[in-house]
């Protein structure tokens, strides 16, 4: 309560060098891990450095890419968000139902209905983005709590409209975003960066940022200083709805079908297993680092399906050597962390 | 004779390159009362650490109950009967009050089954030692802070504890508390049980302590019976100066000028009620009375935190409606909390990030971006007024000393320009003579042309900032000093005569 | 002393059970019928052994979600390992070696915590996901039907048989001895044990307890032991109930028990749970499942009506808790907490 602060100065401030250094020396590990396993799986087998192995990874990483995003938003303000997938899935499934069933098929221009679908399933991603934002910052329900009781409620809703089956019949223009590219560069993939450039904006160019990173710091030195918190969390929640909607429609662009399971539990503990990579903390985040952990995350599974290529159960081995990576950094973190005290 | 349970011998602590302790020497006896007095970084909390086990000295000898120790352990120190009561009282919330108390027997007897028979019997008893009566199912977390503290002193006693260390005990009682827990600390006295009493409140350390022990800087500079000394040379011993108490020079302020702030029968169910007063340009008004009196809860109604029932806010003649913090903030309202590191801090952040936190919006580019360059100068610009001391502005808050980061939470304020600030106990935790510069700083900008409000307990404090203080008690303003007639002696004799009156202390209900 | 016990969340967690059952029974008089009772204990067998495993990790102030793989790989590697070796000999040697397994993987997550210092939340994860590999990678994708001669009956072998009015019988399952000595073994455990109540010390405050002298790492050790080896029996349960064995099914469901647990009135940052509690929140999502049936809520519909009930659930304490700080409020600030 009342200040102590006996501690000798020069402690303190060794510790914070070493705090410092921990951020940067993350980015600086996984940048490391991503060159040694690109070589590595290159070496194994040398398609996986080809043209068509790339591209094949730059279409697949876009959607847990941005999940990630959107994952991270909450995780900076020390919470979580358990919906990110059924968000985009619900927001899937409404689009295209909307798309395939309701708008008039001869009427309209094929690529604007594409669009109307979009822009419905951008809506859909902000009311639930709303409703997330709303049990957090307003009933004050714990995050991971909150987030799992929308989790359910997004997956019933979803559910109940398709009946459990697939949504399909999309026309093409639907498709030409999910396997379109632009000078060879998947569309999705491009949208990733952009998006991911476009959260580093946010959280480190605008005030907006600034105040979600203090609020993250100390929620409630935050609410004293006169910092609006539950302003801030909806728009956060809200957010991060939109970045599950595009997600969303990522995937069923490429898939050209949207499906209330898709992906399942899976996903969601992907895009927590690339925050906790990326060492993002209450009021301190790096979104390159996200960037990398994605890549790192795709070159195992694609490099390790190659690898084992005609194994049964290759699928699976990615799953197996993703956690081992992570338990690997986890130790690594340590031992530096250690270091860095000694000195 | 009586018997020495403690002393220490040419005892050296260094942390890296600076010395935290030097040469000190010192006992403590049976049936003895001594307090440990000295400002932030004078080796008070390294010397607890040292005899309680958690550090070892570089240099020197411990000696408990004549047995020499040269690298103490904390098991050691606690069978040697050294118990040391830290601020969290080292209890679980969760937990009852029996298990708590018990716990420790528990562990130690290393038995691994419970016997809640057993469990009970021993609390029982080690309540009734010291006369009190607490449910022994109560879950700690319902307790109120006073009936914490007499649960971590029960605690300790069943340890068998020959010296019991309390560490600014006195931070969150009642004066009520207080007494009550100075008469426990005598009748433990007379049970054979000394007390290490480390606190900084000068007034308490004059009525409690049998012999008082000053550090500064790391040394031993006073050791005497505490008769012998009385606040003033306990002061210049702590900062080797003397505290220029006389000469203050206060602002006049304009008799008739109009009000920057009028508080219009504001009321707040169950806190306080009827409340009136004025606030003018360049005054400083002070807030006192016992905890639980409703000074603190008028301050934080007045910041939006605990938004009134009914009554009127006036700044500056009009009428504002302030239901929030950040409609408060809107206002021109300002707030240095008590707990400026829970409340006040963002302490990963940077000096800067937490100075400049309230006016990111004015440090825009032209794109609307933050501009960076702006941030930086605009925060070192204020760390040069408020005279911050610190090598870089981009180390974290958390680097810095009490008063500094005390410094850091005014620069905040001060940043958004502010008409009425409000400040809660704003020298808690901050050494003697960073308080003296903060009551300046108080005065100063007063005289250009804030209006100020001191909520504090601290009476020195309050003269020698306030031109006027307001006394509340039970939720009411029952007395107004003006700067005509506040004397020291005045002030602590209208509260300890509020203290007789005032028989029921607020306290929380959870 | 009635007053205290009516304000904790168990007792609120009851009050739902049987309004539920009343209300749904009313409706649907077939729902007040025995068999409810019975076919929701039974879905119920293997949730309650995983909670049961959980429940102490969650007092203690973790979150762990690696137990669901912890079931399945040791039961699955225990199936196949014996089939392989062609066994035919009572079920007692499942529950062996799968527990073994269990044990083991319960030492790793505890190895990595302690050792490295490193959030529970974050080491289940890592080894959720590469569990989840491993069992598909190396042991099998397959579901596996065969069962030895001993296991083949098991999903029938019942404490007692009930005639139903209505015609047709229902029936207890006899591993419902199984989940009542688990149950009493935890909740001995809980209360009775210093680890136990050091759990709830680590939970209330982990610096504190250091303090005091509690033996954190053997504390976190006995914990996680424990989920390793009721997490291992629930896998088995699973294989025989259902008459398969298989590394999927069992993976999808930890923010399930995670849920029942919570709902059965322990706090997620820890601290605070029981037994009783525990048990409550398993049945309730089972009888709720049920109850959605019952009601005749088409199939499709059924789990948003839960995802409903869920906000319903978790907003309730949130805004008790939001009442009481803004009463309290007073003294709030002068609180150590």
């Amino acid at each position: 309560m009342a200040a102590n602060s006996d501690s000798p100065n020069f402690q303190t401030s060794l510790f914070n060098k070493f705090k410092n250094h921990r951020k940067d020396s993350q980015t600086f590990i996984l940048l490391g891990v991503f060159v040694v396993l690109f070589v590595f799986f290159g070496l194994i087998n040398h398609n996986f450095i080809a043209a068509p192995s790339i591209i094949s990874m730059a279409f697949q990483l876009p959607e847990i890419g941005i999940l990630s995003l959107a994952m991270l938003l909450p995780t900076i303000v020390g919470g979580i968000d358990l919906s990110v997938n059924s968000v985009a899935n619900l927001a899937a499934v409404v689009s295209g139902i909307f798309l395939v069933k309701i708008l008039p098929v001869n009427l309209l221009n094929p690529a604007l209905s594409v669009v109307l679908a979009i822009g419905l399933a951008l809506l859909i991603g902000v009311i639930c983005g709303m409703l997330n934002g709303f049990l957090v910052a307003y009933v004050g329900v714990p995050p991971i709590l909150a987030t799992l009781a929308t989790y359910t409620t997004f997956l019933g809703i979803a559910t109940g409209i398709t009946g459990g089956a697939s949504v399909t019949g999309f026309p093409d223009q639907m498709g030409s975003i999910g396997s379109g590219t632009i000078f060879g560069i998947p569309i999705t993939f491009v949208i990733f960066a952009l998006l991911a450039i476009l959260i580093y904006f946010i959280l480190f160019r605008t005030t907006f940022g600034f105040k979600i990173r203090m609020l993250g710091s100390n929620p409630t030195a935050a609410k004293f200083s006169g910092l609006k918190n539950n302003l801030i969390l909806m728009k956060l929640y809200i957010i991060g709805g939109v970045l599950s909607s595009i997600a969303g429609v990522v995937a069923m662009s490429y898939t050209m079908s949207a499906n209330y399971e898709y992906g399942t539990t899976t996903y969601v503990l992907l895009a927590i297993l690339i925050t906790v990579l990326s060492n993002i903390t209450p009021g301190f985040g790096n979104v390159f680092n996200i960037f990398v952990s994605v890549l790192i995350l795709q070159i195992i599974s694609t490099g390790s399906h190659m690898a084992l290529m005609g194994v049964q159960g290759s699928s699976f081995f990615k799953d197996f050597l993703w956690g081992i990576l992570m338990i690997l950094i986890f130790i690594l973190n340590y031992f530096m962390h250690r270091k860095e005290i000694q000195n | 004779m009586v018997e020495e349970i403690l002393r220490v011998e040419n005892i050296k602590k260094r942390f890296g390159g600076a010395v935290a302790l030097d040469n000190i020497n010192l006992s403590i006896h049976q049936k003895e009362i001594c307090c440990l007095v000295g400002e932030n970084g004078s080796g008070k909390s390294t010397l607890i650490k040292l005899i309680s086990g958690v550090y070892a000295p570089d240099e020197g000898d411990i000696y408990i109950n004549g047995h020499l120790y040269k690298k103490l352990t904390p098991i050691e120190s606690i069978h040697e009967g050294i118990q040391v009561i830290y601020q969290d009282f080292s209890l679980f919330p969760n937990l009852s009050v029996a298990e708590n108390v018990a716990i420790n027997d528990q562990l130690a007897s290393g038995k691994q089954l419970i016997n809640w028979k057993q469990i009970n019997r021993i609390a029982a008893e080690g309540l009734a030692r010291i006369n009190i009566s607490l449910p022994l199912d109560a879950l700690v977390s319902t307790l109120s802070t006073a009936e914490r503290q007499l649960v971590a002193i029960v605690k300790a006693l069943l340890a068998n504890a020959k010296l019991i260390v309390m560490d600014e005990p006195t931070t969150a009682l009642t004066q009520k508390e207080v007494d009550s827990l100075f008469k426990l600390i005598n009748d433990l006295k007379d049970q054979g049980i000394s007390t290490l009493f480390v606190s900084h409140k000068l007034n308490e350390v004059s009525a409690i302590s049998d012999r008082t022990i000053i550090f500064r800087n790391g040394h031993k500079i006073v050791d005497q019976n505490a008769k012998e000394l009385n606040i003033k040379k306990m002061e210049f011993y702590m900062t080797g100066h003397e505290i220029d108490n006389s000469v203050v020079q206060f602002n006049k302020i304009e008799k008739d000028s109009k009000p920057l702030l009028k508080i219009e029968n504001l009321s707040l169910a169950g806190v306080f009620s009827g409340i009136n007063f004025e606030l003018k340009v360049g005054e400083v008004l002070g807030i006192t009375g016992l905890l639980g009196s409703g000074r603190t809860e008028l301050g934080l109604a007045l910041f939006g935190e605990l938004p009134v029932d009914s009554g009127k806010i006036y700044i500056n003649d009009k009428e504002i409606f302030i239901k929030s913090i950040a409609e408060a903030v809107r206002a021109g309202i300002g707030f240095v909390p008590e707990d400026r590191i829970r409340e006040g801090l963002f302490l990963d952040h940077s000096i800067i990030d937490n100075t400049i936190v309230d006016i990111i919006d004015r440090l825009k580019d032209k794109l609307n971006f933050i501009d960076y360059k702006k941030k930086t100068i605009t925060g070192e610009q204020w760390i040069k007024k408020l005279e911050i001391k610190t090598p870089s502005g981009e180390l974290p808050v958390k680097s810095l000393s009490g008063g500094n980061q005390q410094r850091v939470v005014l620069a905040k304020w001060l940043a958004t320009n502010p008409k009425i600030l409000i400040l809660n106990n704003p020298t808690v935790g901050v050494d003697v003579g960073s308080k003296a510069e903060i009551h300046e700083l108080i005065r100063s900008l007063a005289k250009q042309g804030l209006g100020i409000m001191v909520i504090s307990d601290d009476i020195p404090e309050l003269i020698r900032t306030c031109h006027r203080v307001l006394l509340m008690q039970g939720g009411k303003i029952v007395e107004e000093f003006t700067y005509d007639n506040i004397s020291e002696e005045r002030l602590n004799s209208e509260l300890v005569r509020a203290n007789i009156i005032d028989d029921n202390p607020r306290r929380s209900d959870e | 002393m009635i007053k205290k016990l009516i304000n904790t969340s168990e007792f609120v967690v009851l009050l739902t059970l049987i309004g539920l059952y009343v209300i749904v029974g009313l409706i649907n008089p077939v729902f007040f019928s025995i068999s409810t009772i019975f076919d929701t204990l039974r879905a119920s067998t293997v949730y309650f052994f995983l909670a049961f495993g959980l429940l102490p990790i969650i007092i203690s102030g973790g979150v762990d979600i690696s137990f669901v793989a912890v079931a399945a790989v040791s039961s699955y590697a225990a199936q196949m390992f014996l089939v392989s070796r062609g066994y035919d000999g009572g079920i007692w040697a499942y529950f062996i070696i799968s527990c073994a397994i269990g044990i083991l993987m319960g030492l790793l997550i505890w190895f990595l915590v302690t050792r490295f210092n490193l959030p529970i939340f974050s080491v289940s994860l890592a080894l959720f996901t590469m569990w989840y590999g491993f069992a598909l990678f190396f042991i099998g994708a397959q579901n596996n039907f065969q069962l030895p001669a001993s296991g083949v009956g098991y999903y029938e072998k019942n404490l007692m048989t009930v005639k139903l009015p209505t015609g047709g019988i229902t029936s207890l399952h006899s591993s419902i001895i199984y989940v009542v000595l688990a149950g009493l073994f935890i909740w001995w455990f809980l209360k009775y044990t210093t680890i136990g109540r050091g759990v709830y010390a680590i939970g209330g405050s982990r610096e504190v307890a250091v303090r005091s002298g509690f033996n954190v790492k053997l504390i976190l050790l006995t914990i996680f032991v424990i989920m390793g080896i009721l997490a291992a029996i629930a896998g088995v349960f699973f294989g025989l109930l259902n008459r398969y064995f298989g590394p999927m099914d069992l993976q999808g469901d930890p923010l399930n028990v995670i849920a029942a647990v919570i709902l059965g009135g322990a706090s997620i940052t820890g601290g605070k749970g029981t037994v009783f509690g525990t048990v409550l929140g398993v049945i309730l999502i089972q009888l709720i499942n049920r109850a959605l049936i019952f009601l005749g809520i088409p199939a499709q519909w059924q789990v948003l009506v839960v995802g409903f009930m869920l906000i319903i659930f978790i907003s309730m304490p949130a805004i008790r808790e939001r009442r009481a700080n803004k009463l309290g409020h007073s003294t709030a600030m002068t609180e150590l907490e």
